[in-house]
Protein backbone atom coordinates (compact mmCIF):
# COMPACT_ATOMS: atom_id res chain seq x y z
CA UNK A 1 0.00 0.00 0.00
CA UNK A 2 2.64 2.49 1.01
CA UNK A 3 4.34 2.46 -2.35
CA UNK A 4 1.77 3.24 -4.20
CA UNK A 5 0.49 5.55 -1.58
CA UNK A 6 -1.96 8.51 -3.20
CA UNK A 7 -0.80 12.27 -2.96
CA UNK A 8 -3.15 14.40 -1.28
CA UNK A 9 -3.11 18.54 -2.47
CA UNK A 10 -3.16 20.15 0.84
CA UNK A 11 -2.77 23.54 1.69
CA UNK A 12 -2.93 25.75 4.98
CA UNK A 13 -6.30 26.22 6.34
CA UNK A 14 -5.95 30.10 7.38
CA UNK A 15 -9.40 30.62 9.33
CA UNK A 16 -10.69 27.86 11.14
CA UNK A 17 -14.26 27.27 13.21
CA UNK A 18 -17.80 25.97 11.94
CA UNK A 19 -19.17 28.99 9.50
CA UNK A 20 -15.81 29.04 7.45
CA UNK A 21 -15.54 25.00 7.19
CA UNK A 22 -18.57 25.29 5.54
CA UNK A 23 -17.89 27.64 3.04
CA UNK A 24 -14.56 26.07 2.42
CA UNK A 25 -16.95 22.75 2.56
CA UNK A 26 -19.12 24.88 -0.51
CA UNK A 27 -15.61 25.61 -2.55
CA UNK A 28 -15.37 21.84 -2.82
CA UNK A 29 -12.62 21.47 -0.01
CA UNK A 30 -12.48 19.55 2.34
CA UNK A 31 -11.18 20.79 6.18
CA UNK A 32 -8.64 18.65 7.67
CA UNK A 33 -6.60 18.51 10.39
CA UNK A 34 -2.47 17.12 10.68
CA UNK A 35 -1.02 16.06 13.59
CA UNK A 36 1.37 13.77 15.65
CA UNK A 37 5.06 13.55 16.12
CA UNK A 38 5.69 15.79 18.72
CA UNK A 39 4.37 18.95 16.48
CA UNK A 40 1.60 21.17 16.71
CA UNK A 41 -1.45 20.14 14.99
CA UNK A 42 -2.50 22.27 11.73
CA UNK A 43 -5.40 22.47 10.12
CA UNK A 44 -5.06 22.30 6.24
CA UNK A 45 -7.48 22.29 3.23
CA UNK A 46 -7.70 18.92 1.19
CA UNK A 47 -9.51 19.25 -2.38
CA UNK A 48 -12.45 17.45 -1.77
CA UNK A 49 -13.08 15.22 -4.77
CA UNK A 50 -9.89 12.89 -5.32
CA UNK A 51 -9.67 13.07 -1.26
CA UNK A 52 -12.80 11.45 -1.08
CA UNK A 53 -12.76 9.24 -3.63
CA UNK A 54 -9.44 7.56 -2.45
CA UNK A 55 -11.02 7.28 1.23
CA UNK A 56 -14.08 5.40 0.11
CA UNK A 57 -11.87 3.26 -2.01
CA UNK A 58 -10.53 2.14 1.47
CA UNK A 59 -7.26 4.03 1.08
CA UNK A 60 -5.41 4.89 4.58
CA UNK A 61 -2.01 6.22 4.23
CA UNK A 62 -1.09 8.91 2.02
CA UNK A 63 1.44 11.70 1.04
CA UNK A 64 0.80 15.18 1.61
CA UNK A 65 1.64 17.24 -1.45
CA UNK A 66 1.78 21.15 0.10
CA UNK A 67 2.89 22.60 -3.57
CA UNK A 68 2.03 25.92 -3.87
CA UNK A 69 2.12 27.04 -0.17
CA UNK A 70 2.66 30.50 0.72
CA UNK A 71 6.46 31.32 2.40
CA UNK A 72 8.18 28.69 0.13
CA UNK A 73 8.49 25.23 1.21
CA UNK A 74 6.04 23.85 3.81
CA UNK A 75 8.22 22.06 6.32
CA UNK A 76 4.88 19.07 6.10
CA UNK A 77 5.48 18.91 2.13
CA UNK A 78 5.74 14.78 1.55
CA UNK A 79 5.52 13.78 4.74
CA UNK A 80 3.42 10.63 4.80
CA UNK A 81 0.27 10.90 6.90
CA UNK A 82 -1.98 7.91 8.21
CA UNK A 83 -5.89 8.58 8.11
CA UNK A 84 -7.05 8.48 12.06
CA UNK A 85 -10.25 9.68 12.14
CA UNK A 86 -13.72 10.69 10.25
CA UNK A 87 -16.25 13.13 11.14
CA UNK A 88 -19.74 12.53 9.17
CA UNK A 89 -22.58 14.22 8.74
CA UNK A 90 -25.79 13.70 10.95
CA UNK A 91 -27.10 11.25 8.47
CA UNK A 92 -23.59 9.46 8.23
CA UNK A 93 -23.15 9.74 4.66
CA UNK A 94 -21.29 12.27 3.87
CA UNK A 95 -17.31 13.39 5.36
CA UNK A 96 -17.47 16.86 7.07
CA UNK A 97 -13.49 16.48 8.26
CA UNK A 98 -10.90 14.09 8.55
CA UNK A 99 -7.68 13.50 10.50
CA UNK A 100 -4.92 12.43 9.95
CA UNK A 101 -1.53 11.86 11.83
CA UNK A 102 1.86 12.12 10.96
CA UNK A 103 3.72 8.77 10.90
CA UNK A 104 6.87 7.04 9.31
CA UNK A 105 7.10 3.78 7.21
CA UNK A 106 8.88 1.82 9.57
CA UNK A 107 6.64 2.77 12.61
CA UNK A 108 4.18 0.60 14.14
CA UNK A 109 0.59 2.69 14.37
CA UNK A 110 -2.68 1.27 15.33
CA UNK A 111 -5.54 0.65 13.02
CA UNK A 112 -8.73 -0.44 11.89
CA UNK A 113 -8.61 -2.72 8.81
CA UNK A 114 -12.17 -4.66 7.32
CA UNK A 115 -12.84 -7.69 7.10
CA UNK A 116 -13.57 -9.70 3.82
CA UNK A 117 -15.30 -12.98 4.27
CA UNK A 118 -14.63 -15.17 1.25
CA UNK A 119 -15.91 -18.84 0.52
CA UNK A 120 -19.55 -20.08 0.39
CA UNK A 121 -19.90 -21.52 4.47
CA UNK A 122 -21.29 -25.20 3.93
CA UNK A 123 -24.04 -24.26 7.05
CA UNK A 124 -25.92 -21.41 4.65
CA UNK A 125 -27.27 -24.67 3.12
CA UNK A 126 -29.42 -25.55 5.48
CA UNK A 127 -32.91 -24.12 5.28
CA UNK A 128 -33.05 -20.65 7.32
CA UNK A 129 -29.67 -20.31 7.79
CA UNK A 130 -28.27 -16.50 8.16
CA UNK A 131 -24.45 -15.23 7.93
CA UNK A 132 -23.93 -12.62 10.47
CA UNK A 133 -21.13 -10.88 10.92
CA UNK A 134 -21.16 -8.43 14.03
CA UNK A 135 -17.55 -7.34 14.01
CA UNK A 136 -16.89 -5.75 10.21
CA UNK A 137 -13.39 -4.83 10.90
CA UNK A 138 -10.80 -5.60 13.26
CA UNK A 139 -8.12 -3.30 15.15
CA UNK A 140 -4.53 -4.07 14.68
CA UNK A 141 -0.95 -2.56 15.29
CA UNK A 142 1.26 -3.16 12.77
CA UNK A 143 4.13 -1.38 10.56
CA UNK A 144 2.72 1.41 8.29
CA UNK A 145 4.22 -0.44 5.61
CA UNK A 146 2.50 -3.57 6.03
CA UNK A 147 -0.69 -2.13 6.62
CA UNK A 148 -3.44 -4.29 4.35
CA UNK A 149 -5.88 -3.06 2.41
CA UNK A 150 -8.15 -5.81 3.81
CA UNK A 151 -7.93 -8.78 6.24
CA UNK A 152 -9.83 -12.18 4.50
CA UNK A 153 -11.58 -14.40 6.41
CA UNK A 154 -12.25 -18.32 5.30
CA UNK A 155 -15.86 -19.66 6.02
CA UNK A 156 -15.81 -22.32 3.83
CA UNK A 157 -15.83 -24.39 6.68
CA UNK A 158 -18.58 -23.06 9.05
CA UNK A 159 -21.36 -24.39 9.97
CA UNK A 160 -24.56 -23.98 11.93
CA UNK A 161 -24.35 -22.95 15.22
CA UNK A 162 -20.17 -22.06 15.18
CA UNK A 163 -18.91 -19.04 15.12
CA UNK A 164 -15.28 -17.52 13.67
CA UNK A 165 -13.53 -15.15 16.83
CA UNK A 166 -10.93 -12.77 16.28
CA UNK A 167 -8.05 -14.24 17.66
CA UNK A 168 -9.03 -16.97 15.16
CA UNK A 169 -8.95 -14.46 12.46
CA UNK A 170 -5.34 -15.60 10.74
CA UNK A 171 -3.47 -12.28 9.92
CA UNK A 172 -1.30 -10.92 6.97
CA UNK A 173 2.25 -11.20 8.63
CA UNK A 174 3.09 -12.53 11.85
CA UNK A 175 4.67 -8.52 13.60
CA UNK A 176 0.70 -7.79 13.24
CA UNK A 177 -1.04 -7.70 16.76
CA UNK A 178 -4.46 -8.09 16.97
CA UNK A 179 -6.15 -4.57 19.53
CA UNK A 180 -9.44 -5.52 19.26
CA UNK A 181 -11.07 -8.40 21.56
CA UNK A 182 -10.14 -11.70 20.84
CA UNK A 183 -13.79 -13.02 21.76
CA UNK A 184 -15.48 -10.65 19.24
CA UNK A 185 -17.32 -12.72 16.65
CA UNK A 186 -16.58 -11.95 12.58
CA UNK A 187 -18.73 -14.56 11.47
CA UNK A 188 -21.71 -16.58 12.92
CA UNK A 189 -24.12 -19.01 11.14
CA UNK A 190 -27.63 -18.79 13.04
CA UNK A 191 -31.06 -20.59 12.38
CA UNK A 192 -33.60 -17.72 12.24
CA UNK A 193 -37.05 -19.22 13.87
CA UNK A 194 -40.33 -17.75 13.41
CA UNK A 195 -41.16 -18.85 16.94
CA UNK A 196 -39.18 -16.03 18.27
CA UNK A 197 -41.13 -13.28 16.88
CA UNK A 198 -44.37 -14.81 18.39
CA UNK A 199 -42.81 -15.42 21.18
CA UNK A 200 -41.63 -11.58 21.50
CA UNK A 201 -45.24 -10.37 20.80
CA UNK A 202 -46.71 -12.50 23.13
CA UNK A 203 -44.60 -11.25 26.08
CA UNK A 204 -45.23 -7.25 25.52
CA UNK A 205 -48.88 -8.20 24.62
CA UNK A 206 -49.64 -9.53 28.19
CA UNK A 207 -48.20 -6.66 29.98
CA UNK A 208 -51.08 -4.15 28.79
CA UNK A 209 -49.44 -0.95 30.98
CA UNK A 210 -46.18 -1.44 32.48
CA UNK A 211 -45.16 -1.68 36.04
CA UNK A 212 -43.97 1.52 38.25
CA UNK A 213 -41.55 1.30 39.92
CA UNK A 214 -41.63 4.54 42.04
CA UNK A 215 -45.86 3.83 42.52
CA UNK A 216 -46.43 4.26 46.56
CA UNK A 217 -48.24 1.38 47.89
CA UNK A 218 -51.44 2.01 49.95
CA UNK A 219 -50.97 1.58 53.67
CA UNK A 220 -52.94 -0.25 55.69
CA UNK A 221 -55.83 1.38 57.03
CA UNK A 222 -55.50 3.68 54.69
CA UNK A 223 -57.63 1.58 51.74
CA UNK A 224 -61.08 1.94 52.91
CA UNK A 225 -61.08 5.57 52.85
CA UNK A 226 -59.16 5.03 49.55
CA UNK A 227 -61.90 3.27 48.29
CA UNK A 228 -64.51 5.78 49.16
CA UNK A 229 -62.97 8.73 47.39
CA UNK A 230 -62.35 6.73 44.66
CA UNK A 231 -65.99 6.37 44.63
CA UNK A 232 -66.84 10.33 44.92
CA UNK A 233 -65.30 10.53 41.47
CA UNK A 234 -67.03 8.73 39.14
CA UNK A 235 -65.67 10.26 35.64
CA UNK A 236 -62.26 8.58 36.51
CA UNK A 237 -60.33 7.41 33.46
CA UNK A 238 -60.08 3.32 33.36
CA UNK A 239 -56.08 4.03 32.91
CA UNK A 240 -55.72 4.85 36.83
CA UNK A 241 -55.73 1.40 38.31
CA UNK A 242 -52.14 1.12 39.19
CA UNK A 243 -52.18 3.98 41.48
CA UNK B 1 -50.09 -6.11 19.71
CA UNK B 2 -47.69 -2.53 20.04
CA UNK B 3 -44.08 -2.91 21.60
CA UNK B 4 -44.48 -1.01 25.38
CA UNK B 5 -41.71 -1.48 28.29
CA UNK B 6 -42.00 -3.78 30.75
CA UNK B 7 -41.52 -1.90 33.70
CA UNK B 8 -41.10 2.52 34.23
CA UNK B 9 -39.97 4.69 37.17
CA UNK B 10 -42.76 6.92 36.32
CA UNK B 11 -46.04 6.75 34.20
CA UNK B 12 -46.34 10.22 32.97
CA UNK B 13 -43.06 12.42 31.57
CA UNK B 14 -42.79 15.42 30.06
CA UNK B 15 -42.37 16.33 26.11
CA UNK B 16 -39.23 17.70 25.91
CA UNK B 17 -37.79 19.29 22.84
CA UNK B 18 -37.65 16.67 19.51
CA UNK B 19 -35.88 19.14 16.88
CA UNK B 20 -32.36 16.93 16.98
CA UNK B 21 -30.29 15.50 15.06
CA UNK B 22 -28.99 11.81 16.09
CA UNK B 23 -25.59 11.28 17.41
CA UNK B 24 -26.17 7.79 18.14
CA UNK B 25 -27.32 4.74 16.36
CA UNK B 26 -27.17 6.47 13.45
CA UNK B 27 -25.10 3.75 11.67
CA UNK B 28 -25.59 0.28 10.38
CA UNK B 29 -23.97 -1.59 12.99
CA UNK B 30 -25.28 -5.32 13.39
CA UNK B 31 -27.39 -5.91 10.29
CA UNK B 32 -25.57 -5.60 6.73
CA UNK B 33 -28.40 -2.73 5.51
CA UNK B 34 -30.71 -0.55 7.41
CA UNK B 35 -33.82 1.86 7.13
CA UNK B 36 -32.54 5.08 8.33
CA UNK B 37 -35.07 8.01 9.24
CA UNK B 38 -34.44 11.59 7.67
CA UNK B 39 -36.49 13.75 9.74
CA UNK B 40 -37.46 13.69 13.87
CA UNK B 41 -40.76 12.69 15.34
CA UNK B 42 -42.31 10.36 17.97
CA UNK B 43 -42.93 7.08 16.24
CA UNK B 44 -45.28 4.93 18.21
CA UNK B 45 -44.73 1.42 19.15
CA UNK B 46 -48.21 0.56 16.85
CA UNK B 47 -46.14 1.56 13.89
CA UNK B 48 -43.00 0.22 14.55
CA UNK B 49 -44.96 -2.84 14.84
CA UNK B 50 -46.54 -2.53 12.16
CA UNK B 51 -43.22 -1.50 9.70
CA UNK B 52 -41.75 -4.81 11.35
CA UNK B 53 -44.53 -6.67 10.16
CA UNK B 54 -44.81 -5.67 6.95
CA UNK B 55 -41.09 -6.54 6.25
CA UNK B 56 -41.31 -9.32 8.07
CA UNK B 57 -44.41 -10.89 5.92
CA UNK B 58 -42.36 -9.81 3.29
CA UNK B 59 -39.01 -12.26 3.91
CA UNK B 60 -40.78 -14.80 5.38
CA UNK B 61 -38.47 -16.88 6.63
CA UNK B 62 -35.55 -15.30 5.56
CA UNK B 63 -32.70 -13.08 6.67
CA UNK B 64 -33.09 -11.48 10.43
CA UNK B 65 -34.75 -7.83 11.13
CA UNK B 66 -33.34 -6.23 14.33
CA UNK B 67 -35.65 -3.39 15.86
CA UNK B 68 -32.95 -0.34 16.76
CA UNK B 69 -35.55 1.80 18.56
CA UNK B 70 -37.74 1.12 21.40
CA UNK B 71 -40.81 2.93 22.36
CA UNK B 72 -40.01 4.24 26.18
CA UNK B 73 -41.98 7.26 25.98
CA UNK B 74 -45.13 7.67 27.70
CA UNK B 75 -47.26 9.86 25.59
CA UNK B 76 -50.71 11.79 27.41
CA UNK B 77 -53.67 12.61 25.35
CA UNK B 78 -57.21 14.11 26.93
CA UNK B 79 -60.22 12.87 26.32
CA UNK B 80 -62.34 14.31 23.84
CA UNK B 81 -64.25 17.07 24.92
CA UNK B 82 -62.60 17.44 27.93
CA UNK B 83 -61.91 20.67 29.49
CA UNK B 84 -58.43 22.32 29.38
CA UNK B 85 -56.46 22.03 32.98
CA UNK B 86 -57.11 19.50 35.97
CA UNK B 87 -53.64 18.48 35.87
CA UNK B 88 -51.83 16.28 33.02
CA UNK B 89 -53.97 13.31 31.45
CA UNK B 90 -53.38 9.60 31.22
CA UNK B 91 -51.11 7.89 29.05
CA UNK B 92 -52.36 7.42 26.16
CA UNK B 93 -49.76 5.56 23.74
CA UNK B 94 -45.67 4.71 23.83
CA UNK B 95 -43.59 6.36 21.82
CA UNK B 96 -39.79 6.02 20.36
CA UNK B 97 -37.99 9.38 20.27
CA UNK B 98 -36.69 8.81 16.78
CA UNK B 99 -34.42 11.71 15.51
CA UNK B 100 -32.70 12.57 11.78
CA UNK B 101 -30.48 9.99 11.11
CA UNK B 102 -31.53 7.40 13.16
CA UNK B 103 -31.62 3.40 12.21
CA UNK B 104 -34.43 2.33 12.84
CA UNK B 105 -34.75 -0.83 11.25
CA UNK B 106 -31.46 -3.41 10.07
CA UNK B 107 -31.76 -6.58 8.22
CA UNK B 108 -29.22 -9.49 8.40
CA UNK B 109 -28.87 -12.71 5.66
CA UNK B 110 -30.46 -11.23 2.72
CA UNK B 111 -29.74 -9.58 -0.97
CA UNK B 112 -29.64 -6.00 -1.04
CA UNK B 113 -32.57 -6.29 -3.47
CA UNK B 114 -34.59 -7.77 -1.11
CA UNK B 115 -33.42 -5.55 1.49
CA UNK B 116 -34.77 -2.94 -0.38
CA UNK B 117 -37.86 -3.92 -1.11
CA UNK B 118 -38.75 -5.42 2.59
CA UNK B 119 -37.77 -2.04 3.99
CA UNK B 120 -39.84 -0.14 1.20
CA UNK B 121 -43.02 -1.62 2.99
CA UNK B 122 -41.85 -1.09 6.55
CA UNK B 123 -40.64 2.45 5.26
CA UNK B 124 -45.29 3.05 4.02
CA UNK B 125 -45.69 2.62 8.27
CA UNK B 126 -43.43 5.14 9.54
CA UNK B 127 -44.41 8.55 9.96
CA UNK B 128 -41.36 9.57 9.09
CA UNK B 129 -39.27 9.70 5.82
CA UNK B 130 -36.95 7.11 5.54
CA UNK B 131 -33.71 6.04 3.22
CA UNK B 132 -31.98 3.07 2.55
CA UNK B 133 -28.57 2.52 3.97
CA UNK B 134 -26.04 0.11 3.80
CA UNK B 135 -23.01 -0.73 5.87
CA UNK B 136 -19.78 1.08 5.91
CA UNK B 137 -16.75 1.16 7.25
CA UNK B 138 -15.85 4.05 9.74
CA UNK B 139 -12.11 4.15 10.17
Amino acid sequence: MHEKAPVLQASDRERIGTRYCKRYRDAGQLPAVLYGHGQAPIPILLESRDTLAHIHKGEKVFRMNFAGAKGGKHKDDGQTVLLKDLQFDYLGSTIVHADFARVDLSERVRTRVPIHLVGEAKGLKQAGAILMHPTAELEIECMVSELPDFIEVDIADLDVGHSIAAAAVKLPSDSMKLITDSHAICAQIVIQLEVEVAEATTATGEAAEPEVITAKKPAEGEEGAKDAKAGAKDAKPAGDKKK
Amino acid sequence: MALLPKRVKYRKEMRRIRDRKATKGNYVAFGDYGLQSTESLWVSGQQLEAGRIAAQHFLKREGKLIIRVFPDKPISKKPLETRMGTGKAEPDYWAARVKAGKILYEIAGVTEETAKRAFARAAAKMPVKCRFVGRQVRV
